[in-house]
């Protein structure tokens, strides 16, 4: 059965939360990793394309930049003034 | 009492001179907006110290986006406070960077209540760059922009904000529709343009002919640059009155030729179109005498960028004629099986021509499913380490033809 | 009031079309020839026979809302309020009236605005954002500009050149400006290895990924007051500033050392000769601002020999072509050193493999 969009975000959500500090993951990071965790026949690249967006649409995690572009937890921008 | 902090000696330096001046632009916009005038302050206080006074980028945005707003932060908010945060919005423009004056008027009066007030006209990339404001004046700018039509356009690791030149609209040149099919392009993949999901950036650019004005064979991942497959329009008649008229056919024209494929008599120009690599020479010196043919489409080109990492790249040609007709569905077809490659394969701020590199061009066309032909090279390789396949080696030895049966 | 509406997202550019004069709606692809009826002028001719006229000017590309607001008037009373702007940062107004064209010039005139950027001109510079707006700069970029165009202003309302000839300006080496395939690049580098911020870095980078940014492998990872951090082994950085990109704890700014390099004899277009990326000239001029006399000097040499030597058409690159590097560094006088041999990978592909030399 196909993994719904809330159960492939909420897996991205947890790694996102476990390699915050450690990794900065992109979302090719995410996206390869949900189609090993839950196979190709259940979890296609446009779904891990709505998991994303629902991701950051509902607020929970954020993009950010430091020479590329990466999906983090929401923080305080380091470079901004107290 | 002067402000020492408004004092600006150097800049006003930069006020003077026939070329027109961005000191007297901000100066201007000083006049109303404090924004503005912190800048100017900063910016002095750059030219005294010789230094950069911004803090490495950030992560502001609009909501939901993950490109279009570069965060920006002065290293010395307290003697500039107003430019404390002073991010710039990237706003995607409209193909061929056509406008009416009402359309700048609207954008003009958002940015007047939204931020500094001043622009870039354009940006490298070819976006409207709102130059400077708050993080809290982003979603408030982002709402009036979209309802008056516009949109943001790309950073960081996505589809940057596709350009193309004037193209059909003012140009007897164009070999196809540059900003329609650059339009195009852009509304396909605004998820791609918005929400980054790519190694790197990736860019492209639509020229109309091998003039090519939007330095797509420099600039771009993906260089579409017009061309045609048959012979040169050609208008004798037009041709004598240009010689009459004082021009050296022979000399400014024929003597140019890259490949030597035409010949004056005094009377009559021959042209071997065979031989023409359309290179524009011709044409750009005669435009009333000489045409593109009318078999147009486009040279399909991949891989440029500028230094970082690994060195800078020009295009190379991938797909040596589309006809025009037949360049949306094409591209589209092939930048999902690039995209398909570059995002598996390619590594954190890989541009894909530096992915093409490390991995070489033949195994990039086996990815992508293109044919090797001689158009993609300027020669064959020249050194003899050939990295052939275990199962072609395996048909020439195994003396049974396997290859051939294959 | 547009706060309280819907919020729109992924909406796009606005269709071009609907900002195109009436002229060009009914000739688009329908257009038979141009010329170039004075510096700055041209008139396209449709196969209708319609004319469309199109003034060009240059203008600063910094610029506010005033000015922004003085082009829409103009276009208003000039051009039933079209206009558009090219790839090099010039305004151009689209013109019915031929009547037109002389009053809209002197009011362009009037205000500042140089008519001017076709054919064997040069045209505006393009360039990046410098002290302006950008972290990574190792000079300024508008600055620059306005020095060096207020010096070759006469080239850009002329058209007195052998060939085009474009000028383009980054700030550093990653280019926004793309100047690697100019005519004459002017191009701010670094000379200083990064100093590495141990206390920030652990906050604000992951080390893995700072190491591996660096192309020339010259950062490694390193144990700093019983903390992880990195060190750069200063004798491989060739100052790119990528891991300053990556990690905002790498800075390598400095007033001292950072300036300005020239590089000569790019273009893109593929008009006679294949387009091709710029070479060095100048390895290195300081900062000197406010207006970079150095650098203007430069900038307006090359020009000058440029403009006395080349033939018509030539490009500067094909004009350096034809009489070989030794004699453009002998008549421009710029002394050649061991920085512009190259030394980074694939660097013998630019040494001179054959006894083909002029003496």
């Amino acid at each position: 059965m196909p993994a719904a969009t809330e159960t492939i975000a909420e897996a991205m959500y947890q790694m996102v939360a476990e390699y915050m500090g450690k990794k900065n993951l992109k979302a090719t990071d995410l996206t390869k990793a949900m189609i090993a965790k839950f196979g190709e026949a259940e979890c296609t690249k446009e779904d891990c394309k709505h998991a994303i967006r629902l991701l950051i649409d509902s607020g929970r995690c954020v993009y950010s930049y430091f020479g590329g572009s990466y999906i983090t937890l929401p923080h305080k921008e380091g470079a901004a003034p107290e | 009492m002067p402000d020492d902090n408004k004092k600006t000696p150097l800049l006003d330096e930069l006020e003077k001179g026939p070329w027109p001046s961005f000191v007297k632009e901000i100066k201007s916009a000083a006049e109303s907006e404090p924004m503005a005038a912190d800048l100017l302050g900063q910016l002095e206080l750059s030219y005294q110290e010789k230094i950069s006074h911004w803090k490495h980028g950030g992560i502001v945005g609009v909501m939901g986006y993950g490109g279009g707003v570069i965060g920006r932060y002065s290293d010395v908010p307290e003697k500039f406070p107003n430019v404390a945060h002073f991010h710039t919005m990237r706003v995607n423009m409209p193909s061929g960077w056509f406008y009416t004056s009402e359309v700048l008027r609207k954008i003009c009066d958002i940015w007047e209540r939204h931020g500094s007030g001043l622009f870039n006209f354009h940006g490298s990339t070819g976006d409207i760059i709102l130059l400077g404001t708050r993080t809290d004046q982003l979603e408030p700018t982002f709402q009036e922009l979209t309802h008056l039509g516009f949109d943001l356009g790309g950073s960081g690791s996505v589809m940057r904000s596709p350009s193309a030149c004037v193209g059909q609209a003012r140009c007897e040149w164009a070999c196809y529709d540059t900003m329609d099919l650059c339009n195009e392009i852009t509304h396909t993949y605004q998820d791609e343009l918005h929400r980054p999901p790519f190694p790197y950036k990736f860019k492209f650019k639509f020229s109309g002919c091998p003039n090519d004005c939007v330095a797509s064979i420099a600039r771009a991942d993906l260089s579409i640059i017009g061309t045609w497959k048959d012979d040169i329009q050609q208008d004798n008649a037009a041709i004598a009155e240009y010689a009459a008229a004082g021009v050296d056919i022979q000399k400014d024209v024929c003597d140019h030729c890259p490949t030597k494929c035409m010949e004056w008599d005094g009377k009559k120009l021959k042209i071997q179109n065979r031989e023409c690599v359309r290179c524009m020479h011709c044409i750009n010196v005669l435009p009333k005498a000489l045409r593109p043919g009318k078999e147009k489409g486009a040279v399909v080109l991949i891989g440029a960028k500028a230094p970082i990492l690994q060195g800078a790249l020009l295009s190379s040609v991938l797909i040596p004629f589309v006809p025009a007709d037949e360049l949306l569905e094409t591209l589209k077809e092939l930048v999902s099986r690039i995209w398909d490659f570059w995002g598996e394969y390619g590594n954190n701020r890989e541009r894909v021509g530096e992915l093409i590199q490390r991995v070489g061009m033949a195994t990039f066309l086996d990815a992508i499913g293109l044919d090797p032909v001689p158009e993609m090279i300027s020669a064959p390789r020249d050194n003899p380490y050939i990295f052939f396949k275990k199962e072609d080696a395996e048909a020439a030895g195994d003396g049974n033809g396997a290859a051939a049966q294959r | 009031m547009a706060t309280q509406a819907e919020r729109l997202t992924d909406i796009g550019p606005p269709d071009f079309r609907q900002f195109l004069h009436p002229l060009i709606k009914k000739n688009y692809g329908q257009w038979r020839y141009h010329e170039i009826l004075a510096p700055g002028v041209l008139c396209h001719v449709a196969e209708s026979g319609d004319r469309l006229y199109t003034v060009r000017a240059g203008w600063p590309r910094l610029v506010g809302l005033a000015s922004v607001r003085l082009m829409a008037d103009l276009a208003e009373k000039y051009s039933s309020g079209y206009l558009r702007f090219t790839s090099r940062n010039n305004v151009e107004f689209l013109l019915a009236d031929p009547q037109n064209i002389e009053p809209l010039k002197q009011e362009l005139a009037a205000a500042g605005f140089p008519v001017g950027g076709t054919q064997n001109s040069i045209s505006n510079i393009v360039h990046t954002q410098g002290w302006v707006h950008c972290h990574s700069s190792a000079t300024d970029a508008s600055g620059i500009v306005k020095a060096v165009m207020d010096r070759l202003c006469d080239q850009f309302t002329e058209q007195k050149l052998p060939g085009k000839l474009r000028i383009a300006l980054a700030c550093c080496l990653n280019m926004c400006g793309a100047v690697h395939c100019s005519d004459i690049a002017i191009l701010g580098i670094h000379r200083r290895a990064p100093r590495v911020q141990h206390d920030t870095l652990r906050k604000l980078c992951e080390i893995p990924n700072v190491i591996s940014s660096c192309p020339t492998g010259a950062i490694r990872s390193a144990t700093v007051d019983g903390q992880p951090s990195v060190e750069v082994i200063e004798e491989q950085c060739m100052f790119c500033a990528n891991c300053y990109t990556v990690c905002p704890s790498m800075p390598l700014n400095d007033p001292e050392n950072d300036g300005l390099s020239i590089w000569v004899g790019g273009k893109v277009s593929n008009a006679r000769s294949a387009p091709r990326f710029s070479k060095l000239a100048i390895p290195f001029i300081p900062n000197n601002p406010p207006r970079w006399p150095e650098v203007v000097e430069a900038v307006a040499n090359i020009v000058d020999v440029y403009a006395r030597n080349a033939r018509k058409f030539e490009r500067v690159g094909d004009w350096i072509e034809r009489i070989g590097w030794p004699r453009f560094f002998e008549l421009t006088g710029i002394p050649f050193t061991r920085y512009h041999i190259d030394d980074f990978r694939y660097a013998g592909q630019t040494y001179a493999r054959s006894t083909h030399i002029r003496y």
